[in-house]
């Protein structure tokens, strides 16, 4: 089709590229295009509709559509484009391919396993294979000791399972990889340790923010900065009460075993997809490398794609993932959302082991690592006639206040051990206070820079309390 | 103790002493591998700073995290280890708090052109007065053995398990596109020619680049070592290639990974103003002001 050269060429519709955002309605001072009526069934819009009889060709439309094969001035050189003419795309790549699927949701599904005998995994490994068994087939990380051998093992294990390990460029590209994987709505994670885990803190604030499941196991090093690569338990702060900027929550789940570092992997998807959050299993450098039986989980798991979910069918049309809330009441409703599911977190999940805990009246508090070497000193003072027992958080956040708090009426004395300046007991100490509860005396056990507690400064520290009392 | 004067383009250019490579030697054993590349771009170094005559103490020696970023506690420079990928960034900082300093910048590929990658071209058109030294030993080194972005494609590394699917990134044109003013490549075993390279890059007068392939023994492929490297290394000057010639640079910069071109790839002919002189004008500018108040 050519035009005489005196006429200004008329606009036209690729009604396949058009998204129906209105603007080219507003741009025509001649009223020529109208919001459309008839859905297209290949795309899902509803594209304008043209009347041209009173346009003029001055292709404000044109301008205004912010698709580049939307609106488009009708064949023959338009004055906007000079010499150079827009090929219509289908000419140049064929058609565009739109495969919209009527995809139904597909539930939860288990798949029993055989039982077999326990293996004797490392830590990190035993995490890793509890992410597949809870159906985790995207893992993005970027290798940091002591977390590197979880990733190392699935870019072994996940070509093979039709899933992808990516080894991005820095922890800050990992934590968005999840933020895209986590907002398609498949289950996520990624390994790492300190230093890397500071550098996610941007990503986990705004994955919260948009309600993006994902799971960070963060393997404990030494600190601040580099440090070294022993473990210490200096992140309780961070994950606790610092992911980012803004009010931000999400559960942090303290293994003590490689057994636990399978289990609570695979318990960390279960919260990530409940509360659609973030998960932080965090571990110890020494749980991540050492080696323990672990009995396999009975069933594996698939993770139904969420209905909130971006993904390319029907069901899921529509949806939008997002942190941005530019009307201050609708970021604080939205805030006030998000304050209300870290109650519901905070009143069902709170996790914790006791130990001798029934006639305690030392109550020594105490995760990961350093609470095997509590465990032991329970022992000993119980050995000396001391009535010690050990609570042990399971959650970190939210603190399991519920189950301490009946123990208060016997101990007479806490004793907080850790590899930290006293992190555990500013969390322990909060959740008392917020529980209106007067604490005990409570006394601790800190080690820092990669020392652990030993079980005799423990048990020293347990007779020392006591000698006090007698 | 003869008087030469320094012309590395920066001041002062007050008479300073002669030095050897001992000077710069710090009293830290290094602890990298037996036979580690590293060990011989420090002893290259040592020879290019002798040469160029600077006291240790006006040299900064800035670098990231990784085995190559050990480097400077092997001299007697102030060394400055710092955050895994942002060497470049500390570096112009402190260039800036003090441009008559001599800043070197050093660290491995990972460090370079993963994590660090993008301060890379923003280190570049700023044209602080800096040398970047790259240890390009096409894996990680210190986390034993993962992908690095050099990694040619198909290697088989602990995160790569069945051989890697990603383009490796070219060092050399990533800098050439960016407009790096000087831009060379060395191997340790070729002591001299290294050791040239190193001295021309501190003396060219804004943000210079060395890309030195540097092979790990423990992680890196057994097909990059010294032996073959030198077998496979091509002087640029033998070849007769002109280092003003940029698009030429290009061209031959494009056999990374395939060929190993060893010499200086481009030296800008008219070096355009660095960012530490509009600095130091700013300061002079102020200077009468002060004294007056
Ligand atoms: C934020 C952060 N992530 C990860 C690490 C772990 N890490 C230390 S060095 C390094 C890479 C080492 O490779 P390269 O930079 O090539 O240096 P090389 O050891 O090979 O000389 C990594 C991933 C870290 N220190 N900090
Ligand atoms: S060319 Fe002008 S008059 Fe015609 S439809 Fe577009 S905006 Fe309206
Ligand atoms: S501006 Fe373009 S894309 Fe938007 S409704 Fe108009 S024609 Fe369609
Ligand atoms: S691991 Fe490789 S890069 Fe690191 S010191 Fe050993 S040989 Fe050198």
């Amino acid at each position: 089709m050519s035009h005489p050269t005196n006429v200004r060429p008329r606009p036209f519709l690729e009604p396949a590229y058009c998204k129906g955002c209105l603007r080219c309605v507003e741009a025509c001072p001649k009223h020529c295009i109208t919001p459309g009526s008839t859905l297209n069934p290949a795309t899902g819009y509803t594209p304008v509709e043209l009347h041209l009889d009173h346009c003029n060709g001055c292709a404000l439309c044109v301008q205004a559509c912010p698709e580049p094969f939307g609106l488009r001035l009708d064949e023959g050189i338009s004055h906007l484009e000079g010499e150079f003419r827009l090929e219509d795309p289908t000419k140049l790549f064929g058609k565009k391919c739109v495969h919209i699927t009527e995809a139904p949701i597909e539930p939860d599904a288990e798949f029993p396993l055989p039982a077999c005998e326990p293996l004797v995994l490392k830590g990190a490994y035993a995490s890793a294979i509890g992410a597949l068994f809870a159906g985790c087939r995207h893992v993005f990380g970027y290798p940091i000791t002591p977390s590197t051998e979880g990733a190392e093992l699935m870019a072994k294990m996940l070509p093979k399972l039709g899933g992808s390990f990516v080894q991005a460029v820095s922890e800050v590209a990992a934590v968005n990889m999840m933020y895209g994987a986590g907002g398609a709505g498949v289950p996520a994670m990624t390994f790492t340790s300190s230093p890397g885990f500071s550098l996610m803190l941007e990503g986990v604030s705004y994955m919260i923010g948009a309600e993006v499941p994902g799971v960070f196991v963060n393997i404990m090093r030494g600190g601040p900065g580099l440090g070294n690569i022993a473990p210490e338990q200096a992140d309780i702060k961070l994950a606790c009460r610092g992911l980012g900027h803004g009010n931000t929550h999400a559960p942090v789940l303290a293994p003590s075993t490689p057994q636990e570092m399978l289990d609570l992997t695979m318990r960390a998807f279960e919260l990530a997809f409940r509360y659609r959050t973030p998960v932080v299993v965090l571990g110890d450098g020494y749980l991540g490398q050492m080696t323990g039986a672990v009995k396999l989980p009975p069933a594996a798991r698939r993770m139904a794609r969420p209905d909130w979910a971006v993904w390319g069918d029907r069901p899921h049309r529509h949806n939008l993932i997002s942190s941005i809330h530019l009307s201050e009441p609708d970021l604080e409703a939205h805030n006030e959302h998000l304050g209300r599911k870290y109650a519901a977190i905070t009143k069902r999940e709170q996790r914790a082991d006791l130990y001798r805990c029934d006639d305690a009246e030392v109550l020594l508090v105490a995760c990961n690592t350093p609470a095997r070497m509590a465990k032991g000193a329970v022992e000993q003072a119980r050995a000396r006639g001391i009535k010690a027992g050990l609570f042990r958080p399971i959650t970190l956040w939210p603190f399991p206040i519920d189950a301490l708090a009946p123990l208060l009426t016997r101990a007479g004395q806490i004793i907080v051990v850790e590899a930290s300046a006293g992190q555990l007991e500013d969390e322990l100490r909060l959740a008392l206070s917020h529980a209106g509860r007067v604490p005990p005396p409570i006394a601790h056990v800190r080690r820092q820079g990669g020392v652990l507690p030993q079980q005799s400064e423990i048990l020293a520290k347990i007779e020392e309390t006591q000698e006090a009392f007698a | 103790m003869s008087s030469t004067t320094a012309d590395c383009g920066c001041p002062p250019a007050a008479p300073v002493e002669t030095y050897t490579a001992k000077d710069f030697r710090s009293t830290l054993k290094p602890i990298w591998c037996p036979g580690c590349g590293d060990y011989g771009v420090v002893t290259g170094l040592y020879r290019a700073l002798a040469s160029i005559g600077r006291p240790p103490h006006e040299i900064a020696f800035v670098s990231g995290i990784g085995c190559s970023s050990r480097i400077p506690g092997y001299t007697t420079a102030y060394g400055f280890n710092t955050v895994h990928g942002r060497a470049l960034p500390i570096a112009q900082g402190i260039k800036m708090a003090n441009p008559d300093l001599l800043v070197l910048v050093a660290g491995g590929d990972g460090d370079g052109f993963s994590i660090g990658g993008g301060h890379v071209p923003h280190a570049i058109r700023r044209n602080l007065d800096l040398t970047y030294i790259v240890m390009d030993n096409h894996i990680y080194g210190l986390t034993k053995g993962q992908l690095s972005p050099t990694t040619p494609r198909g290697a088989k590394t602990s995160t790569s398990s069945y051989g890697s699917i990603e383009e490796p990134v070219n060092p050399l044109l990533y800098v050439l596109a960016y407009g790096c003013g000087f831009v060379a490549q060395a191997i340790p075993s070729d002591m001299d020619g290294m050791t040239k390279v190193i001295e021309e890059a501190i003396r060219y007068p804004g943000f210079s680049f060395v890309n030195i392939q540097s092979p790990c023994v423990t992680f890196g492929d057994p097909e990059d070592q010294a032996k073959v490297q030198k077998a496979k290394m091509k002087k640029l000057s033998d070849l007769g290639h002109d280092p003003a010639n940029r698009l030429r640079a290009m061209e031959l910069a494009q056999t990374y990974g395939t060929d190993l071109y060893t010499g200086v790839f481009y030296r800008n002919p008219n070096p355009p103003q660095t960012y530490d002189h509009y600095i130091r004008e700013r300061q002079e500018a102020l200077r009468p002001k002060q004294a007056a108040a």
